[in-house]
């Protein structure tokens, strides 16, 4: 591939679509949110939140971050499951050490590289740092072949190695929740009425839902399972859609799935989902201003 | 992103190989070098297994993650055991690159080194034994979806109180069974070229747990002949003596094999009858026996036994009864590995996922064997 190939890839029209897609999903998400959360006493504690107290910057900038190797995902063309593998390497990486002590986009990048080793989905080193080059600095021109593209790649490199001893050579501790979340779905699809599965778009919108939760550490914190049912949980509040007879039912149809889940469980999931998107609004103008404060650390190294 | 000042970087994560000493290599391949060692202070012996990244131009070498990522998840008493991943400090010497090293249980024996030996003798009940243990190891990581990708008797494990164990998983996967229109396309540049199954010779690319069943069918005859049955020099010369054991490859005997890649492009023998009992029983006595083999070597990997049908074949339950090799073992107290016998030195450069370019001929080699290691492609 050329530089000019890579380039092409980078900025796409096509992708840049797709791209968009999956930010639109967060939108009619985040809109619909006071519908769902409403009267409960978590939304107060989150409006709260909302006004007075500060999200604390670290979050904030592990959420850029996020959002970062998203993107690049997406410009890679790589799967749902790649690139929330490489979100959980990324957490777990930080959940160990200092993000002051560490470039957490020079961390990003390698985690996309490690993820799709890990998961079987393999790309070249060199697009992912053409690709992640190109979104932080999306003002100059595509990186050429030179001192400072082997200086990257060197230190992705080193860093993959570091990576990977930090997480105690297992980069996959756990299994991720996509698996959970398509059987769930496809055995309540026989049970809810078949006009209302194929006119709302549930398995979308959730589906949406578990790809934004890698934007925080929910994944290090929660069973694959729990954030699965949290998340059509959530999407069926959404659209109120319910499971038929679930309120007499002697289990409710989240047990069914996962003994060992409280629907307290749930609406604490939910609620960190919503507190997360309630991020996004907050600080969405400072994310042109990050590009410009990062492009300074590169061209200085 | 950033570039980084090597000197930096300090691994609080993993502990220093040096803890160990090394007491002899014992095996040497593609994948790198092992050693066995012994801890410093708990006097434990291990065998150390150095991650090669010389060609570190993708980073991590992916073959050494799965493998790593593998081990963690198979837990068998036939399979050896990963205790832990060691590193070597990073300096001047080693240009910034500091070493990885698999730490592994000790395991006295691989099967080439105890078969290449004429005084090891085993019985009908422990040939039964071993190969039980070979079959229940394969059944279990096949049961955990992993293919072993590289069966030889090199890579078969005994400890000296009779335990087998499947060892080295450098070129294992993780595979899924294809969905209907999405074949699976995994690299056929698999399997040390004697154990290598028709199916991998004739370009498929979307192949299953047969692949394992086929070398388990070569180590299993190789338990009796005391040498590699089809010692083939390139693809077409091994498909060859394939077929002149197993009879022709035909869509009649396998169905689509004309489908496959190669098909057209190899030449394959016609006529040929399937003679593996008839050329086998003169090494092999036991009628169970040669019927398994019969099975596990079977051409069509869609029919091929499975290991669960094999641990069920009469074989293993008519008498003698499986019996335990710690007797027979324990006569023997020099560690017997292929790399060290002398004869087997040569089989060594035989790149295990290279098909070309193959050994030369080793007559000056085989000319050494003793009497029951005689090349079982010169018999006929």
């Amino acid at each position: 591939m050329s530089i000019e190939d890579s380039h092409q890839t980078a900025c796409g029209h096509q992708k840049k679509l797709t791209f968009c897609c999956s930010y639109q999903t967060r939108f009619i998400c985040y809109t619909q949110k006071m519908a769902v959360a409403g009267p409960s006493a978590t939304s107060s504690g989150l409006q709260d939140k909302l006004t007075k107290s500060f999200i604390p910057t670290i979050k904030r900038l592990h959420f850029k971050v996020v959002q970062y190797m998203m993107e690049a995902c997406i410009k890679l063309q790589l799967d749902s499951t790649t690139s929330a593998s490489a979100c959980t390497i990324y957490h777990r990486f930080f959940s160990r050490c200092q993000a002051q002590d560490y470039d957490p986009y020079l961390i990003g990048a390698t985690a996309i590289y490690l993820a799709t080793k890990v998961e079987e989905q393999f790309c070249k080193l060199r697009d992912i740092i053409n690709v992640c080059y190109r979104i932080l600095h999306p003002n100059e021109k595509p990186l050429e072949i030179g001192k400072l593209y082997w200086d990257l790649r060197d230190s992705m490199v080193h860093c993959e190695l570091f990576l990977i001893r930090t997480l105690g050579f297992n980069p996959r501790a756990s299994d991720l929740p996509h698996k959970y979340l398509v059987h769930y779905l496809k055995s309540l699809q026989s049970w809810i009425d078949r006009d209302t599965w194929n006119t709302v778009p549930l398995c979308d919108l959730a589906w949406g839902f578990l790809r934004d939760s890698y934007h925080v550490d929910l994944c290090l914190r929660t069973k694959p399972q729990h954030l699965a049912i949290a998340c059509i949980y959530f999407s069926m509040e959404v659209y109120c859609v319910q499971v038929p007879y679930n309120d007499v039912a002697k289990i409710p149809w989240w047990k069914v799935f996962c003994e060992d889940i409280k629907l307290v469980r749930i609406e604490a999931i939910i609620s960190e989902l919503i507190d997360m998107y309630d991020m996004e609004t907050k600080f969405k103008p400072s994310i042109a201003a990050s590009n410009s404060r990062t492009k300074g650390k590169l061209t200085s190294s | 992103m950033a570039t980084y000042q090597r000197e930096v970087i300090e691994f609080p994560y993993c502990e220093e190989v040096s803890k160990y000493e090394k007491i002899i290599k014992i095996g040497q391949g593609t994948f790198g070098e092992v050693f066995k060692a012994r801890h410093q202070k708990t006097r434990k012996i291990v065998a150390l297994k150095k991650v090669l990244m010389e060609n570190e131009k993708e980073g991590f070498p992916i073959t050494a993650l799965r493998e790593i990522k593998i081990l963690q998840l198979l837990r068998h008493e036939n399979v050896v055991t990963l205790l832990e991943i060691c590193r070597t400090k990073a300096s001047a010497y080693n240009r910034y690159k500091g070493s990885i090293y698999l730490v592994f249980e000790f395991c006295e024996h691989d099967l080439a080194g105890l078969l290449s030996n004429s005084n090891v003798q085993f019985s009908l009940g422990e040939i039964k034994e071993a190969l039980k243990q070979l079959l229940n190891g394969l059944y279990y990581i096949h049961q955990n979806k992993v293919l072993h990708r590289d069966m030889k008797t090199a890579n078969i494990l005994l400890t000296k109180d009779g335990r087998l164990k499947l060892a080295d998983f450098g070129l294992a996967r993780a595979f899924s069974f294809p969905k209907p229109g999405q074949p699976n396309r995994y690299t056929n540049r698999v399997v040390t070229l004697w154990y290598r199954p028709p199916e991998l010779l004739l370009g498929e690319r979307n192949y299953t747990q047969a692949i394992d069943v086929w070398g388990a069918g070569c180590i299993m005859a190789e338990m009796w002949t005391r040498s590699p049955i089809m010692q083939g020099n390139t693809e077409q010369h091994q498909l060859t003596l394939i077929t002149h054991l197993c009879g022709s490859i035909t869509p009649e005997v396998w169905q689509d094999v004309d489908q496959l890649e190669l098909y057209q492009s190899l030449e394959l023998p016609k006529g040929q009858k399937r003679k593996v009992k008839d050329r086998l029983k003169s090494y092999v006595k036991d009628q169970y026996a040669l019927d398994l083999i019969d099975k596990l070597l079977g051409l069509d990997p869609k029919t091929r036994t499975s290991t669960d049908e094999a641990l069920n074949h009469d074989f293993f339950w008519e008498d003698p009864m499986p019996c335990s090799l710690t007797r027979m073992l324990s006569q023997h107290t020099q560690s017997m590995y292929e790399y060290l016998a002398p004869r087997r030195r040569i089989q060594q450069n035989h790149p295990p996922s290279h098909p070309a370019p193959p050994p030369p001929r080793q007559n000056a080699a085989t000319s050494k064997l003793g009497l029951n290691t005689a090349s079982f492609e010169k018999t006929y």
